[in-house]
């Protein structure tokens, strides 16, 4: 069989993956067939196999904590709480917070993409410590269930900031076993975080260097960075904490002496530079979609790439805007407030580089394509609200409110989660080799985005007129707003389950994906859909950066410089056809 | 699982088995050593975290936590150091022999170095044992004392227990507890526990991670001496541990006063106790 390739496409990257012949293709071995049987599974070292666990698990505990919020919805269609009881609508909230957070947004898309994709984008047969990384699945689902346990039986009712002394001396739920379930998580996320820089720093494959790296493992990388520096702290923290609740001193306890402001201090050296272990994944889904589906190659490839590591770095400078009411000096809230001004400015470079690369480009509007439009707007809409946040004089007027919650919801879910969306729907079809269905997931991407600025729209104006968060009862003046956001959120869980079934169907009745249905570069499209066990049949060779959708002047400059294909054989990497036309022997 | 024992057999080479997802053992041995030293740089910011909450708190109340201090033990603390150290040392004499792919060596010193850590573990339980025993053990407890009057007769008045004991065991080592709240010394045994409680936590999994060396050392698992590296960076780990111990020490046991007294007399009750005399 001969396969015609176009002149067009002719970068190493972007050479589509001759197809095999149905017979062949269905006896071919991948990751899924070449062993069957739940121990294949339960104890596999694959990369892939792991990212697959880690999207079915985390996919039940998102579901959980949609489950947790919808409560909290329909309660707060009445002004004084149709459903709940105080308690429960105070652990209904917790239960919300926390799960989404420690259980499904740090989590999905490091523990999914992040281990399916790492090992496959730089090129090598899998993560540098395969069994750590099994390891850190089985460390993460036991924290995560014995989590949730502790969640049914009795339940958290503190918040998921866990603030003392109302979390060490008054309340009367577990804290110290949500806490224990917490630690244990987090030591998984340090785990995963371990594994990937060191695939990215040991793992990459022949001529991949720093500069061609996609993005995605740039935002991974830095991710991960955080995860490593700061999830310790965390676990410090709550070690601090359990000790207190366990003997009834308090390290942060004011009667003691204790100061509960540091505290909130150690917390937040965690949990501020955690929206970015959040959010930074989900820009580095965004950069890879973006640029795919508009048919142009990223505007400013470094700027995007290094501002992932300022987001890193300032990430761990700001974690002070959360206590300018909690009694932290004025001075310090001034700092703290100018350089949280300094954060905004890499998050800002990216969405002018993202519309950059939008920019006269031959945009197509797939599912990933609409989820990622959405993340664009909503998330420009969050983090523009997070600067009114971030200066102390409104945050005054708006601290603690729905403002914030709003602002925190357009970033992590109109950001964060439209990123996941895109990207399962961007990768799907390399995961599985089946393609879903074109109408459904549009349709779902549209209803999402729709419910949820139904959602979390109202929730400013509810919060800029006053309504306080975590407050089962509020104002009547305030109910129509209440009622249009729980509608809101009920338009968005169809939107959230839509996908449970196309995806699903997919399975069985989806047509064969191909190995680069998207006509994406990256090496992750150069291996078949689903990859073969060890990734690559044979180890990949990179000659150029990692977006070559256009190359208008790059051809001219690749033919300027005498490169035609075939006419330099030391270019030629080993796969690569041969000018024109090539044969491709589909033996062994 | 053909495709993947032909993988491994495709690897195998003269230098000894390399993963399946490695190219060759250079690579192998490089990521294992940065694997390594990105675990630790976890380990740096999880004890930062306490040594960094500690610090606050002995800005804040320098009485209470000189008072806490000259309550502990010196004496086992020096000889836990001299342990700890010297098994640093045996612990690199480990490497080194793996080095030379010296079987006999590789676990002699392993075993050394199990044995003075787990000399450590024993003086540290004893250690908690005596605080244990002196009541050095924070606590919500109330109970009745009796209060000396301004007309030298003494009335019953609710006082904390531990800081009864504590103000007991500050006399003995000729603490002057004026000005000193000794409720409050309470913060300083917290850190106290929670931080030697973390390092020996620390130190099991050492013994751990010891042990299991010792045992692939005896199954013949370093005959290849690029395998060195796992011994390496065990030893990595180990130094670790050690390190946090440096800090510890002068942070918990010197920040107060110990009388010349005090030292000698815990001193020589500790080597009695690690060289096997009873107390």
């Amino acid at each position: 069989m001969t396969t015609k390739v176009p002149y067009l496409h002719y970068t190493p990257q972007s050479i589509p993956t001759p197809e095999l012949p149905p017979e062949q293709e269905k006896k071919r071995k991948h990751y899924l067939n070449h062993d069957y049987g739940v121990l294949s599974w339960l104890l596999t070292v694959d990369h892939k196999r792991i990212g697959l666990m880690y999207l079915v698990t985390a996919s039940v505990f998102f579901l959980f904590g949609g489950l947790a919020v919808m409560l909290v919805r329909l309660n707060l269609i009445v002004p004084t709480g149709a459903i709940l009881e105080l308690d429960q609508y105070n652990k209904a909230f917790t239960a919300h917070g926390t799960i989404m957070i420690f259980l499904f947004l740090i989590p999905v898309i490091p523990g999914v993409l992040g281990n399916f994709l790492v090992p496959l984008m730089v090129g090598a047969k899998d993560m540098a410590f395969p069994k750590l990384n099994l390891l850190s699945y089985y460390v993460w689902i036991g924290g995560a269930l014995f989590f949730v346990w502790q969640l049914t039986v009795g339940g958290l009712d503190t918040g998921w900031t866990l603030y003392p002394p109302y979390s060490s001396k008054y309340s009367h739920t577990n804290v110290l076993y949500a806490g224990l379930g917490i630690f244990i998580t987090g030591f998984a996320s340090i785990l995963t975080a371990m594994n990937i820089i060191a695939t990215v720093h040991k793992m990459r494959c022949p001529g991949m260097t720093w500069s061609r790296l996609p993005l995605f493992i740039w935002a991974m990388y830095a991710t991960s960075l955080i995860q490593l520096l700061s999830t310790p702290v965390l676990a410090v923290t709550v070690v601090l904490l359990a000790t207190e609740k366990l003997t009834g001193i308090g390290i942060f306890d004011p009667a003691l002496d204790g100061d509960p402001i540091l505290f909130q201090h150690m917390f937040w050296f965690y949990s501020h530079p955690a929206v970015y272990i959040m959010i930074l994944p989900g820009m580095g889904v965004i950069s890879e979609v973006i640029t795919c589906f508009s048919r142009k190659n990223i505007f400013g490839y470094k700027a995007v790439a290094w501002s992932s590591v300022g987001i890193a770095v300032v990430g761990f400078l700001v974690w002070g805007h959360h206590m300018f009411l909690a009694g932290q000096g004025y001075y310090l809230g001034m700092l703290f407030s100018i350089l949280t001004m300094l954060v905004a400015v890499p998050s800002a470079i990216k969405v002018f580089n993202w519309a950059g690369t939008m920019y006269k480009g031959s945009i197509s509007f797939e599912a990933p394509m609409l989820y990622t439009i959405g993340f664009l707007v909503l998330f420009t809409i969050g983090g523009t609200t997070g600067l009114y946040l971030g200066v102390m004089g409104s945050d005054i007027h708006l601290h603690d409110t729905y403002f914030v919650i709003a602002h925190f919801h357009f970033t992590m879910v109109g950001g964060m989660l439209m990123a996941w969306m895109a990207g399962l729907h961007f990768w799907w079809p390399k995961m599985t080799g089946k393609m879903y269905s074109d109408f459904w997931s549009r349709l779902a991407a549209v209803v999402t985005i729709v419910g949820f600025i139904m959602t979390f729209m109202p929730q400013f104006v509810l919060g800029f007129n006053g309504m306080p968060r975590r407050y089962p009862n509020y104002a009547p003046e305030f109910q129509f707003l209440n009622i249009l956001s729980s509608a809101g959120a009920s338009i968005q869980g169809i939107g959230y389950v839509m996908p449970l079934f196309y995806l699903t169907a997919s399975l069985f009745t989806g047509r064969k994906a191909g190995s680069n249905p998207w006509q994406a570069t990256g090496l992750e499209w150069q291996t078949p859909s689903p990859p073969p066990m060890h990734n690559f049949d044979e180890t990949p060779v990179v000659y150029f950066p990692p977006y070559e959708y256009a190359l208008p002047n790059g051809l001219g400059m690749l033919a300027d410089a005498g490169i035609t294909p075939g006419s330099n054989p030391a270019l030629e990497p080993a796969y690569a056809p041969a000018a024109g036309q090539h044969e491709v022997s589909h033996g062994s | 699982m053909a495709a993947n024992a032909h993988a491994v057999e495709a690897h195998a080479g003269p230098a000894g088995p390399v993963a399946h997802h490695f190219n060759n053992m250079r690579q192998q041995q490089a990521t294992v050593r940065f694997g390594m030293w990105l675990f630790l740089v976890t380990e740096v910011l999880f004890f930062g975290g306490a040594f960094c909450a500690y610090t606050c708190y002995r800005i804040w109340f320098p009485r209470e936590f000189e008072a806490g201090s000259a309550a502990l033990n010196v004496g086992i603390a020096s000889v836990n150091t001299i342990l700890l150290i010297t098994s640093s040392l045996t612990c690199t004499m480990a490497v080194r022999s793996a080095y030379k792919a010296n079987q006999a060596g590789i676990k002699f010193w392993l075993l050394t170095t199990i044995a003075l850590a787990v000399t450590f573990l024993g003086l540290k339980a004893r250690e908690y044992h005596l605080d244990y025993e002196e009541g050095l053990m924070p606590t919500a407890k109330l109970t009745v004392d009796l209060q000396k009057q301004a007309d030298g007769s003494y009335l019953p008045q609710e006082r904390s227990v531990f800081a009864m004991n504590v103000e007991k065991a500050l006399k003995h080592n000729h603490f002057d507890t004026t000005g000193v709240n000794l409720g409050r010394v309470q913060l300083f045994f917290l850190f106290y526990y929670v931080i030697t409680g973390l390092h020996v936590l620390h130190m099991v999994i050492g013994v751990g991670l010891l042990t299991w060396q010792l045992i692939l050392a005896q199954m013949g698992f370093f005959k290849y001496p690029e395998r060195h590296v796992y011994i390496e960076v065990m030893s990595l780990y180990w130094h670790f541990v050690d390190m946090v111990w440096m800090f510890a020490l002068p942070l918990l046991y010197l920040a107060g006063p110990h009388t010349l007294h005090q030292a000698v007399e815990q001193f020589t009750s500790a080597v009695g106790m690690a060289t096997g005399g009873s107390h």
